[in-house]
């Protein structure tokens, strides 16, 4: 169907989870929302989103203001995220965790972010009292400058990989590597809200969004900015967060309500195959 | 034809004039007021033990039956010559008066005179049609004092008349000589029918609203019944789509609204008043008697009055029901304290709750996946736990905690497993929704069978299709279609099918345009790997004819030998 819907080997995790073989995920007949988003829970210009095919989405506010906006057909499953934690209770559990994991807000393939990661280097040194892992994007991750600006600091520099694709496994461990650091962490940060934060929430860490968002070179203004952000969690910016709160968010945000039955999904996917008149 | 004659007619029918000749209530056109078990009912607690009584107007055969059996001397009015004949045959004990309801001039009143299909059949054609009140009045002079009147009298405001395509009364049919409507002394509503018994002489003892519909009421429910805000688990089946009229919208929905706004007296399709006549003064019964409502719905945890003990050289005061419903073959007994079965059974509370379908389509048009599933997975659990197997989703109340059969459990021979139990739920739901044209959030499949099978997935209960079958052959032994297929779509049904087949034929189209970007991709994706793959055979073959190739393979060659030779000298 559509690309983004195996990245950080979602289709595996929920193939995993319907019970089938991860070596070769099947394609989904719909489109799988790929990261947290504050709009419909897919980009403003989702024009390859075909109408008559469903858009699987974390959660009802998204749902609603997609209707709003003209868009029709969502279905909730919640995050591939809670399948992942459904499917691996144990993973990576640790009982002493420690230090926090700080994930740069990234730019994707298509377009970069600018902002100065030395003078956020600084920032994080000030704040962060325990020992440092900075998780960055594999594109950022492959720009030298940028890992010395973390490193120099004594920061530890990590890259859970690339994002992957149907066809190639690259991407296939991307969340189970994030959940194993996760939560041997005892907190995540940002400088902005994102899919990161809202895993790290859902597994126990306490949260922290602080320092220049930083900008995409052409952010759209349908999301609002970082003002709309503010406005909507003011709770969960700051360099200190109520975990209980933030661990609430995170349930809503990611749709922990809206776990869907293995056979509902395989139905939902197309990965039934069934008679239609 | 020979016209017929009084001399052929049976000797118990009496001609009295305006008898219609060649004409018959019995028929199709308009057709008798469908009186079934909640009518009969209701008379047998109001027939006199001794006395007499008169049917005025066309009613059911069975009703007609159970009065001439059950009274002491009963009479009828017909203005049909031929029913009254055919009346007159089957009862020969029976009086039959065949004409116009105004000429009627009875030796003596009735003790109970049943007009339950309304005052408009005892008009005639062989005269201009009398005003309501004034056929009232005749009516009522033929009711002795201290009789009782039992009169039909149909709602134009009837919840049943506004969602009619066609109105039933504009038809220009044969018995539309004079249409109805149009008459200033037809009453306009609940209090125009209190001040018109009034105005006869009468005085109002009860008066039920009769649902589903004006042609075939099942169920009536009383005035101080409506009066409270009536559990779904009673009102949710009081709406009725007759098969042959073209409606609006299923009446489904607006019924649920007039019970909700507690209009369920003014919107009722039909009225029930009984009426009395005041006794002669010399037999007048107590004021204080008078004064006392026969019964009043009390809330459960109110203490009940304790029952006056009635004097004993007065006649005891007919109790008259609350109401009375009939679902199916089965008949129930409002009660202050709940329902009863009839004829003796227990009374039980009626269950609380919201009606399961209705939840359902509430979070379906919602598009909240999440009740759905955690309703069914309960609804799947109650099952298991021993739930009724003949229940439905739209015969099962759910208060948040419990789920509750509206009805009594069905006994079956063979009890089908809890799966095919859920399954046959879960399809009556598909079939009605998707009958219904609900919106809901599943994509596809569209059908009503496919999307049981994600129903029974969503509940954690995957089912088969072998399940599906077993569910469809338990759902025909329970004997309640879950859709009437003979139904005539309503016009807002016939609207959203317009609509639905545009926004899927869109969404068709949107998604072969997007197959056929992806087939034109991967065609140019097929022809570069042929091209690539052509240009590599082509290398290939070019190096292979190249000097430094073939020396090298002419070069690898006497090696070859050798090595062969050594090992079979060595082996």
């Amino acid at each position: 169907m559509d690309e983004s819907n195996h990245w950080y080997g979602h289709s595996r995790i929920l193939g995993t989870y319907c019970g089938l073989s991860d070596e070769a995920p099947k394609r989904i007949q719909g489109f799988l929302q790929h990261g947290w988003n504050y709009l419909h829970g897919f980009p403003p210009n989702d024009h390859w989103c075909s109408p008559g095919y469903p858009r699987f989405v974390w959660s009802d506010v998204l749902r609603r203001r997609g209707w709003s906006m003209g868009r029709r057909g969502h279905y909730l499953i919640g995050a591939p995220w809670i399948y992942l934690l459904y499917l691996e209770p144990e993973l990576g559990v640790q009982p002493d965790r420690e230090g926090t994991i700080w994930y740069p807000f990234h730019g994707w393939e298509k377009h970069s972010v600018s902002g100065d990661h030395a003078r956020l280097a600084d920032e994080i040194r000030d704040v962060e009292i325990g020992p440092v892992t900075i998780c960055l994007y594999w594109l950022e991750y492959a720009n030298p400058d940028i890992r010395r600006s973390y490193e120099s600091r004594g920061f530890r520099v990590i890259c859970h990989g690339e994002r992957g694709s149907r066809w190639e496994g690259k991407g296939r461990d991307f969340l189970r590597k994030q959940l194993v650091e996760l939560r041997r962490h005892r907190r995540v940060a940002s400088n902005r809200l994102g899919s990161a934060l809202f895993y790290g929430a859902s597994v126990g860490c306490e949260v922290a969004v602080y320092g220049d968002p930083m900008q995409f070179e052409d952010e759209r203004p349908e999301y609002g900015g970082t003002a709309r952000r503010m406005r909507l969690w003011p709770e969960l910016h700051g360099t200190h967060v109520d975990r209980e709160l933030a661990a609430e968010v995170a349930r809503r945000e990611l749709g922990f309500e809206y776990q869907a039955t293995p056979e509902e999904l395989r139905r939902m996917f197309g990965w039934k195959r069934v008679r239609t008149a | 034809m020979k016209g017929p004659t009084s001399d052929e007619a049976p000797g118990n029918v009496r001609l009295i004039g305006g008898e219609m000749l060649l004409w018959s209530d019995l028929g199709t056109i308009g057709g008798v007021t469908e009186w079934r078990g909640a009518a009969l009912e209701l008379i047998r607690r109001t027939i006199p033990g001794r006395g007499r009584v008169l049917l005025v107007g066309p009613h059911p055969r069975a009703l007609v039956d159970d009065v001439v059996a059950r009274a002491p001397s009963a009479a009828v009015l017909l203005r049909s010559y031929p029913d009254a004949c055919a009346l007159g045959a089957r009862h020969p004990e029976l009086e039959v008066f065949c004409g116009r309801l105004e000429v009627l001039d009875a030796d003596e009143p009735y003790d109970l005179v049943l007009a339950m299909d309304g005052l408009l059949r005892t008009h005639s054609a062989e005269a201009p049609a009398a005003a309501w009140n004034e056929s009232l009045g005749a009516l009522a002079a033929l009711v002795a004092p201290g009789g009782t009147l039992v009169l039909g009298v149909r709602n134009d405001l009837g919840v049943d008349r506004f969602i009619e395509a066609r109105p039933a009364d504009r038809e220009c049919a044969d018995d539309q000589w004079a249409p109805h409507g149009f008459d200033p002394s037809y009453p306009s509503g609940p209090e125009a029918l209190d001040l018109g018994l009034e105005s006869a002489g009468l005085s109002l003892r009860r008066c039920y609203a009769a649902y589903p519909d004006r042609r075939a009421p099942r169920s009536l429910l009383s005035r101080e019944a409506l009066a409270f805000d009536l559990p779904e688990a009673l009102t949710f089946p009081l709406s009725a789509r007759d098969g042959d009229r073209m409606l609006v919208a299923d009446p489904l929905r607006l019924t649920r609204l007039v019970f909700r706004h507690r209009l369920g007296e003014e919107l009722a399709p039909l009225w029930l008043a009984v009426a009395t006549k005041a006794p002669l003064p010399a037999d007048r019964p107590h004021p204080a008697d008078e004064a006392r409502p026969a019964d009043q719905l009390q809330p459960a945890d109110q203490p009940q009055p304790a029952d006056q003990p009635q004097p004993a050289d007065r006649p005891r005061a007919v109790e008259l029901p609350l109401g009375l419903i009939e679902e199916g073959p089965a008949l129930y007994e409002l009660t202050p304290g709940g329902m009863r079965r009839l004829p003796g059974g227990e009374e039980r509370p009626i269950p609380a709750g919201r009606v399961v379908e209705e939840i359902l389509v509430e979070a379906c048009a919602r598009e909240d996946v999440r009740t759905v599933r955690e309703l069914l997975a309960g609804l799947a659990e109650w099952i298991e736990a021993g739930g009724d197997v003949s229940a439905a989703t739209d015969s099962l109340v759910y208060d948040g905690e419990r789920f509750a059969a509206v009805n009594p459990p069905v006994g079956l021979a063979v009890m089908p497993g809890p799966k095919v139990v859920l399954c046959r739920i879960l399809w009556r739901f598909a079939v009605r929704l998707l009958a219904a044209g609900h919106h809901h959030p599943w994509p596809w499949p569209l059908e009503a069978d496919q999307l049981t099978l994600t129903l029974c997935g969503m509940a954690g209960r995957p089912c088969e299709p072998g399940d599906l079958d077993r569910a469809r052959k338990l759902d025909a032994e329970l004997g309640q279609p879950a859709e009437l297929t003979e139904h005539a779509p309503t016009y807002r049904d016939l609207l959203a099918a317009r609509d639905r087949l545009a926004d899927q034929l869109t969404a068709a189209l949107a998604r072969i345009s997007r197959l056929e970007t992806k087939l034109s991709y991967r065609e140019r994706e097929l022809v570069r790997a042929k091209a690539k793959l052509r240009r590599t055979q082509r290398k290939a073959t070019a190096y292979r004819r190249t000097l430094g190739y073939r020396l090298s393979r002419r070069l690898a060659r006497p090696r070859k030998v050798a090595r062969r030779v050594f090992r079979m000298l060595s082996g």
